[in-house]
């Protein structure tokens, strides 16, 4: 018997500046689509219509127009960067429509017609920061890309390290795209500070990290980096240049849990024993599965409802237990701390003890307390630099 | 003390006067989620709380009394329905620092929040300003008599007389006003000075 059928939208651009994370996003997420389909617990199936705005942004004001006018969509799964987001949220607020957004994002928005599936600024920007300031040094050179995701994170950064008494050392961005990152690499050279923080994106970012990796190989230094964004495709395009880097994020593929144990090896059967899962891409898999799983509670498409029946629905993702916090439609994620190594994976290291409520807007964030003295993992990677287990 | 950050809103109280239940409840919501207090207020009513900040409708305007005792207690921010002129000079007698358009969204809040709290904070240090530069300037007259009398006691030009007041106020840990007005009462000098 042919089950009902739901169209649903998916937007992500295929080509442009950040297509890498673009196709991660549509992989995951047709995979979760075909995988519901197949699902006899499901009762309806899923229909995708995919957008490609190709990293234009005004386009995705376009295709998402098209999408609720032509296709008839209620829901629609992607976008990534926030400006891309920012064209499509008035649409979807003036037709009652649902977007869920699967990328990670510096927060201080909460639309109701928004599900937030990726990381707030608290699940990530505040573990890593906290860990720098405990085990690194309170003092710390900025690199990011010129746009709303570095000016945020740098700014909850300086408040962070101003209130431990430490300095933001340098802040030096570069645009989107951007490749010329020497004099940056070699003013990290002359000044050797104790830590560098990276929020470069895309190729500007691989450009940096190759680079950075060269310079400081040559002088003999041993300089660590952080990153808010950094994921195992990434490692892959960048190369052994990546290995070491601290990294905070939800998902990484190396995180034991049967959900995603199961997941990975379904991705390696359908896209490449060499390919990997990204967070974001992860993130627009559990998206699906939210949407898919609040349907079926809600027994309607209805906005209203299904909004209603997703709120506080805990579903087993592979990156852990994922709910969405009804008061502010961001969910509620464990944050996690990795180190790259030279196979391209993350070696985590720690993880919250309990899923962290999302806090879009940072209202609990008190600048002057020291980080909490959670635990960090027992078989934490022995070859992780700079790492202080805190027992 | 650290004065608490225009960024940072938990725990401060908003005064709130609106008349459609749709926009009450986005507010409600977003108050929640930034950790704000919310005091419903219906104008005319009594204020029974010390506000941080006042969300007041355009469609209560003009403001009955306690109104006038709302003005200048803490930051208004006004609730836009129409832009006629009429409305607007109705809403520019309640000196908002910042406003919003209705219908309301769950987007604008925290920066309406944000720009009225900076906003009058910025007001209030150029007031301060202000009143300083005006006390200075009533003083202008004492210092050009103290001036003009040690221009004539000590046979000096205009700037040698002023060097010699700043002196004598920097000796005496005075402000060149104070110490004019001492000059202007004595009819000279402080001997240290002179």
């Amino acid at each position: 018997m042919t089950k009902p059928s739901v169209p649903v939208g998916i937007i992500c651009s295929q080509s442009g500046p950040y297509q890498a994370m673009g196709q991660e996003i549509l992989k995951s997420a047709l995979m979760a689509v075909d995988e519901i389909n197949d699902y006899a617990d499901f009762d309806f199936s899923f229909t995708p219509h995919v957008r490609d705005p190709r990293g234009v942004i005004t386009e995705y004001h376009t295709v998402c127009d098209d999408l609720i006018r032509n296709t008839g969509v209620e829901h629609i799964v992607g976008c990534y960067t926030s400006a891309s987001r920012k064209q499509v949220l008035p649409i979807v607020e003036r037709t009652d429509r649902l977007l869920w957004y699967p990328a990670r994002y510096e927060g201080f928005e909460c639309s109701d017609n928004v599900i937030y599936v990726g990381a707030s600024p608290n699940h990530n920007v505040l573990p890593l920061v906290r860990y720098m300031l405990d085990n690194i040094s309170r003092h710390v050179f900025c690199v990011g890309s010129n746009y709303v995701w570095t000016w945020e994170t740098n700014r909850v950064t300086r408040e962070l390290v101003t209130a431990a008494q430490g300095s933001i050392l340098a802040e030096r961005l570069l645009e989107l795209g951007e490749s010329a990152v020497d004099h940056i690499v070699d003013e990290i050279i002359r000044r050797k500070p104790p830590v560098v923080f990276n929020t470069l994106v895309g190729s500007s970012s691989y450009d940096f990290i190759r680079a950075f990796h060269a310079a400081t190989t040559i002088a003999g230094l041993d300089i660590p980096m952080l990153s808010c964004s950094l994921c195992e495709p990434e490692l892959k395009i960048v190369g052994p240049a990546s290995a070491g880097c601290i990294t905070s994020s939800a998902y990484f593929e190396s995180i034991r849990l049967p959900e995603n144990r199961a997941f990975v090896q379904r991705w390696k059967a359908r896209y490449g024993e060499a390919s990997s899962p990204s967070v974001d891409g992860q993130s627009a898999y559990v998206a699906v599965y939210l949407l898919a799983r609040a349907l079926r509670r809600a027994g309607t498409s209805n906005i209203g409802e299904v909004r209603r029946a997703a709120a506080g629905h805990r579903y087993n993702s592979p990156q852990g237990p994922v709910w969405i916090d009804g008061d502010n439609n961001h969910c509620v994620l464990t944050p996690r701390l990795a180190v790259s190594n030279a196979q391209a994976q993350f070696d985590l290291f720690w993880e919250a003890e309990a899923p962290v409520r999302p806090d879009p807007y940072l209202t609990q964030l008190d600048v002057a307390a020291g980080p909490a003295r959670e635990t960090f993992r027992s078989g934490s990677s022995s070859s992780a630099p700079h790492l202080r287990v805190v027992k | 003390m650290n004065k608490p950050s225009s960024f940072s809103l938990r725990g401060r109280r908003a005064l709130v006067a609106i008349k459609d239940e749709r926009d009450l409840s986005i507010v409600r919501r977003q108050f929640e989620r930034l950790g704000i207090d919310m005091f419903i207020w219906g104008p005319g009513g009594p204020l029974e709380c010390q506000p941080d900040v006042a969300l007041i409708d355009d469609e209560f305007l003009p403001l009955a009394s306690p109104a006038p005792g709302l003005r200048g207690r803490c930051p208004i921010i006004a609730l836009l329905g129409t832009e006629t002129p009429s409305r607007l000079k109705l809403v520019l007698d309640l000196d908002p620092a910042s406003f919003l358009v209705k219908p309301l969204r769950s987007a604008g809040i925290y920066a309406a929040l944000v720009m009225a709290f900076e906003r009058t904070e910025r007001t209030d240090e150029l007031r301060q300003h202000v009143a300083k530069l005006e006390d200075r300037l009533r003083s202008r007259r004492v210092v050009l008599a103290a001036v003009l009398q040690v221009m004539h006691s000590q046979s000096v030009a205009e700037p040698a007389a002023f060097a010699l007041i700043r002196r004598a106020a920097m000796e005496q840990r005075k402000t060149i006003e104070q110490m004019s007005a001492e000059i202007a009462a004595n009819g000279r000098l402080p001997r240290a000075a002179g």
